[in-house]
């Protein structure tokens, strides 16, 4: 601990603090360019010289560590004729076109010229610069105004890691660029923007800035609304309008962002927005006609009511939502359950992650992430299956890449190349649907090899001889066979796992869409704990969750058989627990999930759901078979901000506001809660999700006592033990990760330290490969698999408003190998028909390697094409997902 | 998404070359200056886009990684340059004893100016910082051989003996 | 005056791809010393005062001691073989001659420190060394010197040939690393300082060839006979340079502390054509240019720091009268301005400025407030530039104002006018 003296002051220091550190923490400002808190210090624009007792030289104050008995002058009329000299210097090259600069207000350099008494060079402009690049959708940029600092280049390759950005060039003629006569859009850039956030001109900046000037906005600090990574951002709004999205500093994203968190806000001033409530006067089949408020909500009392009067509570069902607030969510599950008085709640995580919360709370004990997301970028070997985790969550894609930059080595084990895999040490392009038999073989090797932490699975695990029983079938050799790998590299990953200190596993949907998902999901634990990883820093086991608050939906009780906190409807106590809180009596038996629901509706069991921010129609499996039971549905409510597909088919639809016009809550994929705060006020006549909930509470005869989100809050913290230490107070200070069981509790980023949740000890569940429902034959020869890519989400509700993601990716395609093109003379870009027993759609063929020999690929978020009509709505018999991942398909030229 | 079009062409079987050599050190980062001279001697002095694609994707690093470096080194040229790049070293040892009248007598007999290339691609005129013969001042490499001192009057001479040698070849 | 020739003793007279033929000139000793009692070096070095010969003149045992002292699973030896300072040509000479006195020098490095990997950062310009080099290194591996298990004795020590593409900056010790690994050649800021963490953040020595060819025949013969050779803050021997307007140019080695006027008259053998001497700039491109008055110095770190001049590397470039001072000065700051890297501000932008104000003095257009305006960037860059490129190049301009003033005329009538 270096003490330090700063112009007089004395100060104690950590260890490698250098004296810019030191300087923030007693209030010295010290002007800087190439400084970024999260970047590694360069050193080079030499702004923030400081004077350092018995050095010749002037030093950098953001490379210099402190060394015991250092004596620092900050400013004295040396140090200020050296940073005015360059500024001076970088201002002579810099155009002065402030007036029509978007950055203009918010421009780092202009404040620092202001300070050093600067207000036009004494040296005469120099340099030659290129036009200016506007072929980006979302940004441009002129270098004509870059004073090179390089805070882009060295975020692009050091955080984002996609190494868009070359320096051209050396010395005087140095330019920041694009490799050769690339422009941004024929570049490898992604458009994340995260090089516009940092740039302290007007050198990069947003297309759409150029509207607005830093001191008309308002700035409001809430969460993204997108995928499950949860990352912190700014809203800049100028009246009632979102006019932009700064990063912040989240403890997730660290002032990263995706290009769907930087630049898809367009759909929430959209015109397309629900303003108004709609019903159908006339009944079915009658137009949808704007109402007021008080004829949707009593049309809709009166119905429920009736219809529970008639045949029963368990006659209604709700959709819940994974996009909306955890208060929202606890709001609508508990009018479905203390004023409906039936279990039939859930949600889309049975889409996407029941077989996680499924296989991971009987193996471990809690079906979440096990670790934190930025224990990835310390880890030593990161194994991802079933993840495309650099366009699904890209931030967490770009952490493993910092990870890769510190000497990590990456194992993928995927169908298709990704761009993860192109980084692999070792990439297994396993056949779809063959999750188990990998995890097996891997696990077999770990065996076999004498590679497994004896001490951890005698001590915290059992059931380790049926394990080993199973195991022992699946040799190396038969898993290449079943997976269509290579044994030695299936041994080489194998080791590389076992032998790591710090190794963890990342997976999503690959693993959990399937019908055997629950068991795919068991078996990423069984290895964990063979390996004795889990309940430690860096390793776990990481299913990765595909919106913004599905893990919020989960916990807060939005499943059929669990109120909050996983507590089971079943337990006599947890039951007895909420008719306390809730004053009320409630059903004793697990509702429907979303699939049995749509089944129920067709059999005339269910005749009234209420869906709030939901789209089946798109997003569930089979979709002609869903569309088919929502339009026999007697009464459909739909509560979203835009009409949707599945609102086209309602009786009533309710506007609602968008997360940018709401206070509340969503919990990450890493278990993190974070407040999402009111920015706008909700557009048109729409309203609170909440808010709309509660009212129609009171009209079904059941009083909450809640005048704001805030009270939700606390409501859902009395009940629930792992939610216990939220409020919004404390969650504007810190945004801590459950189990957090009260005020005091500093929140769990590492699950299972030393004790399972389950208990003491975690158990293996080793599971048989079994093959998918549906192989390929003669008729329809191909493996058909799904999945997402980085500039849409989910079912485009949000995404397919923004003009430029549009424009880059705005159309569904379909990936196929150039073999298989070619022996069906299919040439890229060729429009093709695909078919599966189910249906039949037509979409353009991308022809690539990414993809195997009789492997198709299809994102699913497309409306034109829709993957979701050929799926297969077989389901995995414990957590009831459908196998999204694999079906038979055929295709043809169109 | 879209696919990158090269707006430069260098042979199929000199890229099939280039590739050769860069496959030997996939990933090995600090072998990409070694790459890269052997790459420009495969291929027209010149590190093209094309060139700098295979090499990107053979030793699996950023091609922005290849481009930093090419556009730093002095020897690396972006275009195509003759058989034989003539450098005459314009650096203060041999500038005092007059490299500067020796730069255009070259200019003179190959008909132009630095940084050109003669028509017929043979030679490609530069300058160069110091090269480490000033006891041979004004010195001037081409390609790996040194010519020290020169005067003014002996570049035709030079420059013959280069042509001939490939009228030989 | 006679050469005291101790690093050029074998020069011309062995074949210097041949370990054979070194060894029998009395070779490869110091390495078999070293080996025998490997924690003595470091302290041997200390004692010998030998000080770097690429042109900082740091104290070797004492930066040696730094990565000796550095716990690490792996370090470098690396030899600074780029050579891009103007008027310097010593290191192709040793290295074209006598390379195993170089591979020796850095092998007892490596057993001083607990080094196994040696790399050779070889200037692009010397294409034909390689050769030299390639042959020599297997012929010391074959005989068992360096590679693995040398002499015997269970220590490894590989060396590796690394080239430049080109670039002055990559002589500055840690652009040189990033070169190595591949990257521009961009200086790193220190602290940390390269002993303990340099290439790929590993601990690594960086000597200069001259240095480190110095080792071999300290380790055999010991401290107290190399510093019985030199001055007493800088002993032992130093290649010199000569070059420009100079009847004798070339490389000679002389003990610390002979006089410039011996090094001109004696063994330059004056300026040619019967011209007078008018300047000499010491110390290579970014040294300073002194009056030919000036030339009764003795030629150590000290003495020439004292007058105002730069040892360096050892290099003298002559500049008779018929030659334009001011013309010099510009082509010294192109030299700068086109070897930049580019990185910090003061240097990349400074340099061009530097050269703007000497077209004035050129063109005969300078008013009194561009010279203190010149003098003030210059003096900023000193102070404020990352690496000794930015630090260094204005030493020639303001040295030449200092010492010519009457050649940077100014229209002093004309000051503060626009
Ligand atoms: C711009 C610049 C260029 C340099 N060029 C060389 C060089 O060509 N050769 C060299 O040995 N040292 C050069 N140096 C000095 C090295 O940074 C370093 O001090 C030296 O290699 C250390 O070795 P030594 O202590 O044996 O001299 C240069 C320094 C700078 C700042
Ligand atoms: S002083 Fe010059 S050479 Fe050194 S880092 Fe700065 S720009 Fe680069
Ligand atoms: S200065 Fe020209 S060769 Fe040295």
């Amino acid at each position: 601990m270096p003490k330090v003296y700063i112009d007089g002051t004395s100060i104690e220091v950590e260890n490698g603090t250098t004296i810019l550190e030191a300087c923030e923490k007693i209030g010295v400002e010290i002007p800087t360019l190439c400084y970024l808190k999260h970047l590694n210090p360069a050193g080079s624009c030499r702004l923030c010289l400081v004077e350092v007792k018995g050095s010749r030289l002037l030093q950098t104050a953001c490379t210099t560590p402190c060394a015991e008995g250092m004596e620092v002058t900050t400013m004295n009329q040396n140090i200020y004729n050296a940073r005015k000299l360059v500024l001076e210097l970088l201002l002579a090259n810099h155009d002065d076109g402030c007036f029509s600069c978007p950055n203009n207000g918010k421009c780092d350099f202009a404040r620092y010229c202001m300070d050093y008494d600067i207000e036009k060079s004494p040296f005469p402009r120099n340099k030659e610069f290129p036009p200016v690049d506007e072929s980006g959708e979302f940004f441009t940029y002129d270098a004509s105004k870059c004073i090179l600092c390089r805070r882009c280049v060295r975020t692009c390759a050091e955080l984002q890691c996609n190494n868009t950005y070359t320096l051209k060039g050396r010395g005087h003629e140095t330019m920041v660029g694009l490799p050769f006569n690339q422009l941004f859009k024929t570049s490898n850039c992604v458009s994340c923007g995260n090089c516009v956030s940092v740039c302290p001109t007007g050198a990069l900046s947003t297309k759409s800035g150029k509207k607005y000037r830093d001191w008309e906005i308002k700035k409001t600090q809430t969460t993204c609304p997108y995928c499950g990574v949860g990352c912190q951002i700014e809203l800049h709004t100028k009246g009632n309008k979102v006019v932009g999205v700064e990063p912040l500093d989240g403890p997730a994203n660290n002032n990263l962002l995706c290009v769907k968190g930087k630049f898809a806000y367009e759909f929430i001033n959209h015109k397309d927005r629900l303003t108004k409530p709609m019903m159908r006067k006339g009944g079915k089949g009658s137009p949808l006609e704007e109402v007021s408020w008080d004829e949707a909500m009593s049309h809709i009392a009166e119905k429920m009511l009736a219809i529970k009067a008639e045949s029963g509570p368990d006659s209604l069902a709700g959709f819940a939502s994974a996009r909306v607030t955890n208060e929202a969510n606890y709001i609508f599950m508990k009018m479905m359950r203390a004023a409906v008085g039936t279990n039939n709640v859930d949600h889309c995580a049975r889409l996407c992650h029941a077989s996680t919360v499924a296989g991971l709370a009987t193996t471990l004990g809690s079906g979440a992430m096990t670790n934190s997301i930025s224990e990835v970028v310390d880890s030593d070997v990161i194994l991802v299956s079933g993840s495309n985790t650099t366009e699904t969550h890209p931030v967490i894609g770009a952490k493993m890449r910092q990870a890769l930059l510190r000497g990590a080595k990456l194992i993928v084990a995927e169908p298709r190349e990704i761009d993860l895999a192109k980084q692999a040490e070792i990439f297994l392009q396993i056949r779809p649907g063959t999750n188990v038999a990998f995890f097996n073989g891997m696990m077999n090797v770990v065996i076999e090899e004498d590679l497994l932490d004896k001490e951890y699975v005698e001590n915290r695990t059992e059931g380790f001889e049926e394990l080993k029983t199973l195991i022992s079938e699946y040799t190396p050799e038969k898993v290449a066979e079943i997976c269509n790998i290579n044994a030695e590299d299936l041994r080489k990953a194998a080791r590389l796992y076992a032998k790591a200190e710090k190794a963890s596993i990342f997976y999503s949907m690959g693993v959990t869409q399937h019908s055997t998902g629950t068991a795919g999901v068991m078996c990423t634990s069984n290895l964990a704990l063979l390996c004795g990883k889990i309940g430690k820093y860096g390793c776990g086991v990481n299913p990765l969750r595909g919106q913004n608050n599905v893990q919020g939906a989960c916990d807060v009780g939005c499943l059929p058989g669990d109120y909050t906190a996983y507590q089971k409807v079943v337990n006599p106590d947890a039951r007895a627990k909420f008719e306390k809180a809730w004053g009320v009596s409630l059903p004793d038996k697990p509702g429907l999930t979303i699939t049995e629901t749509i089944g129920a509706i067709e059999s005339g069991d269910i005749r009234c759901l209420y869906v709030m921010g939901e789209n089946p129609m798109l997003s569930d499996p089979d979709i002609n078979h869903v569309e088919h039971a929502l339009k026999k549905c007697e009464f459909l409510v739909v509560q979203d901000i835009f009409l949707t597909e599945t609102a086209e088919l309602a009786d009533v639809v309710l506007p609602a506001g968008s997360y940018a016009e709401t206070d509340g809550t969503f919990t990450n994929t890493e278990r993190r809660v974070q407040l999402v705060c009111k920015a706008i006020e909700p557009v048109g006549d729409s309203r609170e999700d909440w808010d709309i909930i509660n009212e129609l509470m009171d009209r079904l005869g059941y009083k909450n006592n809640f005048s704001s989100s805030s009270d939700i809050l606390d409501e859902l913290a009395g009940t629930s033990p792992s939610y216990g230490g939220y409020s919004f107070e404390r969650l504007k200070k810190e945004q801590p990760q459950w189990p957090c069981p009260n005020k005091d509790h500093p929140g769990t980023p590492v699950l299972h330290i030393g004790k399972f949740s389950r208990g003491e000890r975690a158990i293996f569940k080793p599971s048989p490969y079994i093959p998918a429902a549906e192989l390929p034959d003669e008729e329809y020869p191909f493996v058909l698999t799904t999945g997402r890519v980085l500039y849409q989400y989910h079912t485009r509700t949000m995404t397919g408003k923004s003009e430029g993601l549009t424009n880059i990716m705005g159309t569904s395609f379909i990936e196929i190998n150039p073999t298989d093109a070619g022996k069906l003379g299919i040439a890229n870009s060729d429009k093709v028909k695909v078919a599966s027993r189910r249906g039949e759609v037509t979409v353009e063929a991308h022809v690539t390697d990414k993809v195997a020999e009789g492997i198709l690929f299809m994102p699913f978020h497309y409306k034109d094409g829709p993957a979701n009509k050929l799926t297969n709505n077989v389901i995995d018999p414990i957590a009831k997902i459908p196998e999204y991942k694999v079906c038979a398909a055929r295709l043809e030229k169109f | 998404m879209t696919e990158n079009i090269s707006n430069c062409c260098t042979d199929r079987t000199v890229l099939d070359k280039i590739a050769a050599v860069a496959r030997n050190w996939k990933g090995r980062k600090d072998m990409l200056i070694e790459v890269l001279l052997q790459a420009q001697k495969l291929a027209d002095n010149a590190i093209t886009e094309d060139v700098a694609e295979v090499i990107a994707k053979e030793m699996s690093i950023p091609l922005s990684t290849v481009c930093n470096a090419v556009s730093f080194y002095a020897m690396f040229s972006t275009e195509k340059r003759g058989k034989y790049i003539i450098r005459m070293c314009k650096s203060a040892p041999c500038h005092v004893k007059g490299a500067e009248d020796v730069i255009k007598a070259f200019e003179k007999v190959l008909g132009i100016s630095c940084g050109e290339t003669t028509s017929d691609g043979l030679f490609t005129l530069e300058t160069c910082e110091c090269i480490g013969v000033c006891d041979r001042a004004p010195a001037v490499m081409i390609n790996d051989e040194v010519y020290g001192p020169i005067t003014p009057e002996e570049v035709i001479n030079i420059i013959t003996n280069y042509r001939q040698r490939r009228e030989e070849a | 005056m006679e050469e005291t020739r101790i690093l050029l003793k074998n020069i011309g007279k062995i074949n210097p791809v041949s370990s054979a033929d070194y060894v029998a000139a009395g070779g490869y000793k110091g390495l078999k010393k070293a080996i025998s009692n490997p924690e003595a070096i470091v302290d041997i070095m200390k004692d010998s005062g030998l000080r770097g010969r690429g042109g900082a003149g740091f104290p070797v045992g004492l930066k040696w001691s730094f990565t000796k002292g550095t716990p690490s699973d792996q370090k470098y030896i690396i030899c600074n073989a780029d050579e891009g300072e103007p008027g310097t040509n010593k290191d192709r000479i040793l290295m074209s001659g006598d390379p195993h006195s170089l591979f020796e020098g850095m092998a007892i490095a490596g057993v001083a420190v607990g080094a196994t990997k040696g790399f050779i950062y070889l200037r692009a310009e010397y294409p034909y060394l390689l050769p030299i080099l390639n042959d020599a290194i297997k012929d010391a591996e074959a005989a068992g010197f360096i590679g693995k298990n040398i002499l015997g004795s269970n220590l490894d020590f590989e060396i590796e040939i690394r080239s430049g593409a080109g670039a002055y900056i990559c002589g500055d010790e840690t652009a040189l690393m990033e070169s190595i690994e591949g990257k521009r050649g961009e200086p790193r800021y220190k602290p940390p300082f390269p002993g303990v963490s340099g290439l790929w953040g590993k601990p690594t020595i960086i000597n200069n060839v001259e240095t480190l060819c110095n080792v071999p025949q300290i380790i055999d013969k010991g401290a107290e006979w190399f510093r019985s050779i030199g001055t007493e803050s800088c002993p032992g021997t130093k290649l010199f340079t000569l070059s420009g307007n100079i009847n004798n140019p070339g490389v000679y080695e002389f003990p610390m502390g002979v006089n410039m006027r011996t090094l001109f008259k004696e063994v330059g053998g004056g300026c040619p054509g019967g011209k007078k001497l008018f300047a000499v700039q010491t110390g290579g491109a970014s040294g300073a240019i002194i009056n030919a008055e000036m030339l009764d110095m003795p030629m150590d770190i000290e003495c020439c720091a004292k007058a105002g001049a730069v040892l360096g590397a050892g290099d003298l470039m002559f500049i008779d009268e018929s030659i334009n001072i001011i013309d010099v000065v510009e082509n010294l700051i192109e030299f700068f301005v086109e070897e930049s890297c580019g990185k910090c501000t003061p240097c990349r932008e400074g340099n061009t400025r530097l050269l703007e104000f000497v077209h004035k003095f050129k063109d005969g257009t300078a008013r009194e407030d561009d010279l203190e305006r010149l003098i003030e960037i210059g003096s900023f860059m000193q102070v404020s530039s990352l690496c000794g490129l930015g630090q260094a190049s204005p030493v020639p301009v303001l040295s030449a104002i200092k010492n010519f003033p009457d050649k940077f005329i100014v229209k002093s009538d004309e000051r503060g006018q626009n």
